[in-house]
């Protein structure tokens, strides 16, 4: 139960959304967005959360497409989980989002409200990150979109009275080769001590040999990660030390456990030094499995 | 007409599967107040100051208690203040109540009381507690009242020690050639019970408590309120509706007790608590802690000769039942084997950690977690096969058991029958570990487990019977329906006594101490025992009284007469005969003249010849009869990163007689998930300063759907001689083995000696590198 009252609005349009953000702000209201709702119940009766007005964007049209354009794949914020899922525009994302609570939950986690969450593993938003994807956002001058690298850093950087509308991603990412896996504590239910994803992309570079140079395709695997630090990442170092053409799958494995930014998890769910160990598996597994596709 | 055995659908099914069975949160009335907690977040800390001026603006708050001196309460050793008093002793101990108009109000209110804490150094271990400069959790134990035979040790954290000495330890050394010794230990958890606990207290204008719980002790909350309040006993009337699911953990008599008080702080009014989540996780009592030191030996020839064990369960903050589960993992301190020389301390801790409520298996999968994983370390160092070891030393009629008790084939059933048995359907001959590919193997492992169960040697059992005028009969037993179907085992026992239609026989679910007989409690797998034996002697009651009737009516004598189908007839000329219907309310001659009046059957079991056990050596009796199985897991391991699937789970128990078949299967698998889930996974996380980590679902996770291995279970059917049909108890005996089969199984597949739980990977790694660090 949610111990303190709040007052519920139900906006029909973004226009309506931020402009009664804005309201309820200045009525020093801490007014929050709310799309499925499951961790707003979740902490809020917990005294982790508070607020005394809601505002519900599961109206508005915009926040509820999902479809797929010629070039693009447009899936709304306030999309549930598991219409996601079932719809499996993308693959690497339905795999990722699967694993995320259970399918009773997943019917009201949105895929928006997952990636601004305050629960920080945010396991939605790594497909993106490893893909040409974009955010739209809205606020009260409007509505921008931009690349997902600009405004994710660790978690969604919203300004006050922002909220997330949709994720668009280029349809040539959508089936690109990948692997996503999350490992737990145990079995197949809990937080992730890690997830991955990772997708290989077709890539072409100039390659100095000793006599000249040429350019080389290869594929290059660009790769994500939650858990194992309280944000999730895609960090440009570590997958340039796994596209280390040069080195053995030993080499580059242990080149990225190297440069593991900090400071890496130490909970109940693992240990910093055993979250190291399952990333250097899971790694080692990834690149494999990749090699293989 | 055949209805034992039977897989007879539950009574309450109907009720269950539409979601219309009541359970005490269901009810709901007005003008009721509504109960929350407030409770520390310190593991052990003095309580310096309390707030309560913001609460109290709450429109809507009635009363709080808080910083009030309340009698002391524990089963054993009064040592618990229901609400505390000065001082914290674990995290999620109650502080303060609130009672209000509201449950949103109480919530509101209660997030507004301000507590100064002034924390104090924690007892975070069974272990540390021992140690002798430990600090001590309560400094005056000598002071608390306390029952017979409990032993508190002063200026200690001993609440309770209990010895098992048997034979002669020196020879039993002597006769030694190969020795194992061995730490174990493990951290408190809990029963999560999908229904967490709930009550309801009103004291009416003539001073009548009436109690609706979600227990599995109504009998016990009446004795306890009365010990600790002084009320009189008859004045206390404690309802119990259907409860959803309780393990143990609805046994300890906790949240009543603060009911009442509440009840009791707004003149009487009708107050109900709810336990959240996390409160029923934490706040409520939990699932016992253990660290234990084992030392085994046996000669050559793999025949056991000696074990010393000390056992440090972890009772928590408060003594409570912790005492008699030590007493109880005294009483089967080793495997069900023939072992002459024992000598056991079972010591009952006291720690900075929630207290301990019974768990299924009551100390049985605790103890036979380590005495087991003790076997297949002694088998290893022999180099037998693990099932050899066991069947040379399983324990056979003529044999005495740790509390020198000699065993009969009636009381202690077929260990080696379990084993032969499991060994079959585990394919043991095939070998126990083998490669299914490059990172990958497959790997087998095995216990045997005992049981018996250590209730109150006077624990009793009634049962009364009433007819319909149809003929048909409801059975009213103390008896809480927790989810095990007993009541309806109970309805099958006397139909097939009685050779009637079990559709024709209705049970009360619900108890209400005042009309129902009383059932010591409904825990230890003792329900279809011992209610069962009293529904035997009622229904021979019942049949008493029809042939008296009859023989008058018929004018024959009552040994020529029979009972059954309905009727009372000739045994030998059965055409000449009354239907029960005509004379279950009397018998009415055509001149209107009427003899008998209603039948009402009676009948009470209590236990027989149970002894307390001699405070030195441990000898006694210390139960009517021990259940054995013999269980085995299957598992596949991950070499590289130490994960691994439960393949299939097997159970062999020697249940005396199945009285359901799907109803035994549905306990014994149920006992074997919840026992793979403890041993799995499920554990608090305690930090440094005692404060648990993970007091939700989210992140405290018992097995999930989809998480279950394959079941497989067989029965053996040594009949027990005075029990119902030959049946022996059933409830428990699936989990207790599943720590040690799982532990032995993973051992064996990760080459090293896993004696901790849960069996998570990271305790893999962690051994596993250990070892590695050890061996540099």
């Amino acid at each position: 139960m949610i111990p303190f009252n709040f007052e519920y609005y139900k906006p029909s349009s973004i226009h309506e959304a931020v402009q009664l953000f804005q309201r309820l702000d200045t009525e020093e209201k801490q007014p929050i967005y709310y799309s499925g709702g499951t961790e707003i119940i979740s902490l809020a009766r917990i005294n982790i959360l508070y607020t005394k007005a809601i505002i519900d964007i599961k109206s508005i049209p915009e926040c509820n497409v999902l479809h797929l354009e010629k070039d693009q794949l447009v899936l709304g914020a306030c999309l549930p989980l598991t219409e996601i899922e079932e719809s499996n525009f993308y693959p690497l994302l339905t795999k990722t989002i699967q694993e995320i609570a259970d399918r009773t939950a997943r019917n009201k986690i949105t895929i928006g409200g997952n990636i601004c969450g305050q629960i920080f593993y945010r396991e939605a938003i790594l497909p993106f990150l490893i893909s040409n994807s974009q955010v739209v956002i809205a606020g009260i001058h409007g509505i921008k979109t931009m690349p997902i690298q600009q405004v994710f850093h660790q978690h969604l950087h919203l300004k006050k009275g922002e909220f997330l509308v949709q994720m668009i991603t280029e349809k040539a990412d959508l089936h690109l080769p990948f692997i996503s896996i999350k490992k737990r504590q145990q079995w197949d239910t809990g937080y992730p001590l890690i997830t991955v994803t990772a997708a290989k992309k077709p890539s072409s570079s100039f390659i100095e040999n000793s006599s000249n140079q040429s350019l080389t395709n290869y594929e290059r695997i660009q790769i994500a990660f939650s858990g194992l630090n309280p944000f999730p990442y895609r960090s440009e170092e570590i997958e340039r030390d796994l596209n280390q053409q040069h080195l053995s799958l030993e080499q580059k494995v242990d080149l990225a456990t190297s440069h593991l930014p900090e400071p890496i998890l130490d909970d109940f769910e693992g240990s910093a030094q055993y979250r190291k160990f399952v990333m250097k598996n899971t790694l080692q597994h990834v690149l494999s499995t990749l090699e293989v596709q | 007409m055949e209805t034992i055995g039977k897989s007879i659908i539950r009574k309450e099914a109907l009720d269950k599967v539409t979601g219309t069975a009541k359970y005490t949160s269901d009810h709901l009335s007005l003008p009721m107040l509504h109960a929350k907690m407030v409770i520390s977040p310190y593991a052990h800390a003095n309580i310096t100051h309390i707030d309560l001026s913001e609460a109290w603006k709450i429109p809507g708050v009635r009363a709080i208690l808080a910083g009030e001196k309340f009698p002391l309460t524990g089963e054993e050793i009064r040592d618990r203040p229901p609400i505390a008093y000065d001082k914290v002793r674990y995290c999620g101990e109650v502080v303060a109540v609130i009672v209000a108009d509201s449950p949103a109000i109480a919530k509101r209110a209660s997030s507004l009381i301000k507590v100064n804490y002034e924390p104090l150094p924690v007892v975070n271990s069974p272990n540390q507690a021992y140690e002798n400069n430990a600090p001590v959790v309560h400094e005056n134990i000598d002071s608390y009242e306390r029952i017979k035979n409990v032993y508190p040790e002063v200026n200690t954290n001993i609440a309770n020690r209990t010895k098992i000495r048997k034979g002669d330890m020196e020879l039993g050394w002597q006769r030694t050639e190969i020795v194992v010794e061995a730490d174990f230990s493990f951290s408190p958890s809990d029963h999560a019970a999908m229904e967490t606990r709930c009550v309801i207290a009103e004291i009416r204008e003539d001073e009548t408590v009436v109690i609706t719980s979600s227990s599995q002790s109504p009998f016990m909350i009446k004795k306890l309120l009365h010990v600790y309040f002084h009320i009189d006993i008859g004045k206390i009337v404690v309802n119990v509706p259907l409860v959803g699911g309780a393990y143990g953990g609805k046994a300890s008599v906790q949240l009543e007790l603060i009911a009442y008080l509440a009840s009791k702080a707004v003149h009487g009014r009708k107050v109900k608590i709810l336990n959240s989540r996390e409160e029923d996780l934490i706040t409520s009592p939990v699932h016992i802690g253990l660290d234990a030191t084992i030392k085994l030996g046996c000669s050559r020839d793999g025949v056991l000769q000696a074990a010393e064990i000390l056992y440090l369960f972890d009772g928590g903050a408060y003594s409570d039942k912790a005492v008699d589960i030590s007493r109880a993992g005294a009483v089967d301190c080793t495997g069900p084997y023939r072992i002459n020389n024992i000598q056991c301390d079972a010591l009952c801790m006291y720690t900075n950690h929630p207290y301990a409520a019974p768990f299924r298996g009551f100390g049985h999968s605790e103890v036979m977690f380590v005495f087991e994983r003790t076997m297949d370390m002694l088998a290893k160092k022999l180099k037998m096969d693990p099932i050899e070891l066991r069947l040379i030393n399983a324990i056979k009629p003529g044999d005495t058991t740790p509390t020198q008790l000699a065993v009969n084939k009636s009381n202690v059933g077929n260990v080696s029958e379990c084993i032969l048995k499991l060994k079959k359907i585990m394919n043991w001959d095939e070998g126990s570990i083998k490669q299914v590919s490059n990172t990958k193997v497959r790997s087998k492992g095995i216990c045997c487990t005992w049981k018996n169960s250590t209730i109150d040697p006077d624990a009793s059992s009634g049962v009364t019977l009433t007819f319909n005028p149809d003929g048909s009969i409801n059975i009213i037993s103390g008896v809480v329906e927790i989810g095990t179907g007993t009541k309806s085992v109970l309805a099958q026992m006397l139909a097939e006594k009685l050779k009637m239609d079990v559709r024709q026989i209705y049970v009360q679910m619900e108890v209400n101490t005042k009309s129902t007989p009383d059932h010591w409690k409904t825990v230890s797998s003792r329900g279809s025992f011992m209610a069962g034996r009293a529904l035997l002697n009622a229904a021979d009651d019942i049949i008493r009284q029809l042939k008296d009737l009859t023989a008058c009516i018929l004018r024959c004598s009552k040994v020529d007469l029979e009972v059954g189908l309905g009727k009372v007839y000739l045994k030998d000329t059965p055409d000449i005969f009354l239907n029960i219907k005509d004379i279950c309310y009397g018998y009415m001659y055509p001149n209107g003249n009427a003899i008998g009046g209603q039948i009402i059957g009676r009948g009470t079991y209590i236990q027989r010849r149970v002894t307390y056990l001699d405070p030195e050596t441990g000898a006694g009796n210390p139960g009517p009869e021990w259940t054995v199985a013999a269980q085995g897991i299957e598992l596949e391991f991950d070499l590289l990163d130490y994960t691994y699937n439960v393949i299939r789970a097997a159970t062999v128990v020697d249940v005396g007689k199945v009285l359901n078949e799907k109803t035994a299967l549905g306990q014994i698998i149920g006992g074997m998930s919840m026992g793979i889930s403890f041993a799995g996974r499920e554990t608090f996380q305690f930090d440094q300063a005692g404060r648990i980590l993970n007091p939700q679902l989210r992140t405290y996770r018992p097995l999930r759907y989809g998480e279950h291995p394959k079941y497989e279970v067989e029965f053996v059917e040594t009949p027990v001689i005075d029990g119902p049909y030959g049946a022996r108890s059933a409830g428990e005996h699936g989990l207790i083995g599943m720590p040690a089969a799982l532990a032995n199984s993973l051992s064996a597949a990760a080459e090293v000696d896993l004696n901790q739980l849960p069996l998570i990977p990271e305790l893999i790694w962690k051994t596993k590198e250990g070892a590695v660090d050890d061996s540099l």
